[in-house]
């Protein structure tokens, strides 16, 4: 793409953000979501084939109805109130409203629908701004909106998101939709400490980011995107072949690795108030996430997969592709447990 | 949806063996040629079955007098039309199929072990050796537009392959409107899972299309599609030729999937595409080289296989003087 033009589209997109993080009218969080989402488009189909534009065209849809629902949200909310302000919503159909909006959004079941097939049809790099980035704007108004959320609907949604990301990733061979459940899997952790302990879902939103742009950037390091060809690595980049699979296994919530600390810190949270029978199947569930994200660490990184060539390791030239600052997202992804003390500081 | 999808395309008449009528096809016209995929002696059938209907109404002319053609149910079983019992069946039928889709999921895709499906380098995805194989392909011919080609699809010798045979005919239909005409196609049935929701192929491990065939010189097109739900994208499909030789011996024919190139709405369009290999719904063979006259096409199988040898993406390229809008 033209750099003047993807400068401008990207930064489009970050003011889009930033303005629904920044804003204190719904007006201005309404018009920040339709920036992010029309200055998203054309990142998505940077490849140009017809897959993309369905992708680019299902993301669109769905991202402009929660717009509109985003929308009426706030005038009802403006009928109820008579402000503007970004305060609780005392209304509970503005809340519940809003809740499914921004559930939209971040593709939290039974809204999950979009997000396997958008990711799949999109290149990785898009893919990588869309699980990370565009979660950052509904997360923020979420967070902001918080005090007054119908907990059944969150609690609801936050087990069918676990549910079905577990679930729904158990069968694929396609990394990015794995990716895709993954997202929705831990979306669903995040709300469901939403009512309870708010700083926990920004906590768990810290450590996914770190754990999804690392997982994006090995996988457009080896330019992967099946399981198959992944299993490939163990010959070229055997290196990565072994961060892949820790940083897998950190997704997955596995301690003694970082990806464990916010799934420790909800079950937590959850018990002391009470929520046992949450935090016990909630737990149980992430179970079915951690079988596929081991599944891909056996096939990758454990088995020597068969290949086409007959050499044990392939003459490691110099790696063509930059990935910028991977070695420490590497280590912020898998061993940041030992500061979870510092953790207090948030309560 | 599915029952009125059913309704529409004839009575629904319960019987044994649950498949669409057969006996329905005689009475529409051969416009709706596509719906009966399976082995087609129709026209012989026709007269006996007309009679037989006609005798068991009148009900005491001899039975013993009659001719009764092979595939028609005997008078003293009757089949009953019986539309609640129908929709029950069908509902059940569907909610098995959903039991069997969630134990499948669990299993891992498709029903196999994952371990299978990573590993393995060929599959066979159809192949001929029983009427029921035929069900799962529609054919179809120009007579849908009014043409004069005709298309059968039947089992081979011995149910080992299956033959899809005909005569192709050139002459333009009269209708003002088509100007063109000679075509014959088989296509796939989109696979369905419960509730009639399709399903599509995953056939991203492999990258060459292996295809068992025995025709007579013709050279036919291979065209797949990918998900038909959309309407722009239900024009879209992706299509290679096949050539075959005649002659008494099988012919084995593998098309890597990177040669395959795009088309619009029948238009070979100026901006190529790379088939992606996660969604296929169905796959096809079409003969419309434009000369007249009977052909035919043996099948034994259809497979996909993963050819280590193929390094090839994609064999075309776009250029920036026909597409500046994909350089951008």
């Amino acid at each position: 793409m033209n750099p003047a033009t993807f400068s401008l589209i990207i930064v489009t997109m970050m003011s889009g953000t930033l303005l629904v993080l920044m804003s204190s009218h719904w007006f201005l969080v309404w018009v920040g979501f339709e920036m992010n989402m029309l200055a998203i488009i054309p990142l998505l189909t940077k490849q140009h084939n017809p897959r993309s534009t369905e992708a680019a065209t299902k993301y669109f849809l769905t991202q402009a109805t929660a717009s509109m629902l985003l929308m009426m949200a706030a005038i009802i909310n403006l009928m109820y109130t008579g402000h503007w302000s970004i305060l609780k919503m005392i209304n509970p159909m503005a809340s519940i409203t809003m809740t499914t909006a921004l559930a939209m959004k971040l593709g939290l079941s039974p809204f999950h629908f979009w997000v396997p097939e958008v990711t799949q049809g999109i290149p990785l790099s898009s893919g990588l701004i869309l699980l990370t980035w565009q979660k950052l704007a509904p997360l923020s108004i979420l967070y902001m909106i918080s005090p007054l959320m119908n907990l059944n609907l969150l609690m609801i949604m936050a087990l069918l998101s676990i549910a079905i990301g577990g679930w729904g990733g158990l069968n694929q061979t396609q990394l990015r939709k794995i990716m895709a459940y993954s997202s929705i899997a831990h979306m669903g952790w995040m709300i469901s400490i939403l009512i309870y302990n708010p700083t926990m879902t920004l906590l768990n939103l810290y450590i996914y980011i770190p754990m999804t742009i690392t997982t994006f950037s090995l996988l457009m390091m080896t330019s992967s995107t099946t399981t198959t060809s992944l299993s490939h690595t163990w010959n070229k980049l055997p290196l990565i072949t072994t961060i892949m699979f820790i940083t897998m296994l950190s997704l997955g919530g596995l301690p003694p690795l970082t990806g464990f600390l916010p799934k420790w810190l909800i079950i937590q949270e959850l018990a002391k108030n009470d929520n046992i029978a949450m935090s016990t199947i909630i737990a149980l569930l992430a179970l079915l996430s951690l079988y596929f994200y081991t599944r891909i660490t056996y096939t990758t990184s454990l088995t020597m997969f068969p290949t086409s060539n007959n050499t044990k390791i392939t003459w490691q030239f110099k790696h063509p592709k930059r990935m910028t600052c991977l070695s420490p997202m590497i280590i912020i992804s898998t061993l940041m447990i030992p500061i979870s003390p510092l953790m207090s500081i948030l309560e | 949806m599915a029952l009125v999808h059913k309704l529409l395309n004839g009575t629904y008449i319960l019987r044994k063996s649950l498949k669409p009528s057969g006996a329905s096809c005689p009475f529409l016209s051969t416009r709706f040629a596509d719906y009966c995929s399976s082995s087609l002696q129709k026209p012989a059938a026709t007269p006996s079955k007309v009679s037989a209907q006609r005798n068991s109404a009148g009900g005491l002319q001899g039975d013993h007098q009659r001719e009764v053609a092979l595939d028609v149910t005997s008078p003293e079983e009757k089949p009953e039309v019986s539309f609640d019992k129908a929709i029950r069946d069908e509902i059940k039928e569907h909610f098995w199929r959903l039991k069997d889709e969630i134990v499948n999921h669990w299993i891992g895709p498709e029903g196999r072990p994952m371990q299978e499906v990573i590993l393995e380098q060929a599959r066979v995805i159809w192949q001929f050796r029983g009427k029921e194989d035929l069900d799962k392909w529609i054919v179809t011919s120009d007579k849908t537009i009014g043409g004069r080609s005709e298309v059968f699809l039947k089992m081979g010798k011995n149910n080992q392959s299956a033959l899809l045979y005909g005569t192709l005919s050139s002459a333009a239909p009269q209708d003002g409107e088509n100007s063109q005409s000679g075509y014959c196609a088989m296509i796939s049935r989109i696979p369905r899972g419960a509730f009639d929701r399709k399903k599509s192929y995953d056939w991203s491990q492999f990258n060459t299309l292996y295809l068992r065939v025995r025709g007579d010189g013709r050279p036919w097109m291979v065209n797949i599609r990918e998900d038909t739900d959309f309407i722009q994208k239900s024009n879209q499909m992706y299509s290679y030729f096949m050539f075959t030789r005649g002659g008494p011996y099988w012919q084995e024919v593998k098309i890597p999937f990177s040669k395959f190139f795009f088309s619009n709405q029948g238009r070979i369009r100026d901006a190529q595409f790379q088939l992606l290999l996660d969604k296929i719904s169905s796959i096809g063979f079409t003969l419309a080289d434009k000369v007249d006259g009977p052909f035919f096409l043996e099948i034994d199988f259809i497979g996909v296989f993963a050819d280590p040898a193929h390094t090839e993406e994609f064999a075309y390229e776009n250029s920036p003087v026909l597409n500046p809008r994909l350089f951008k």
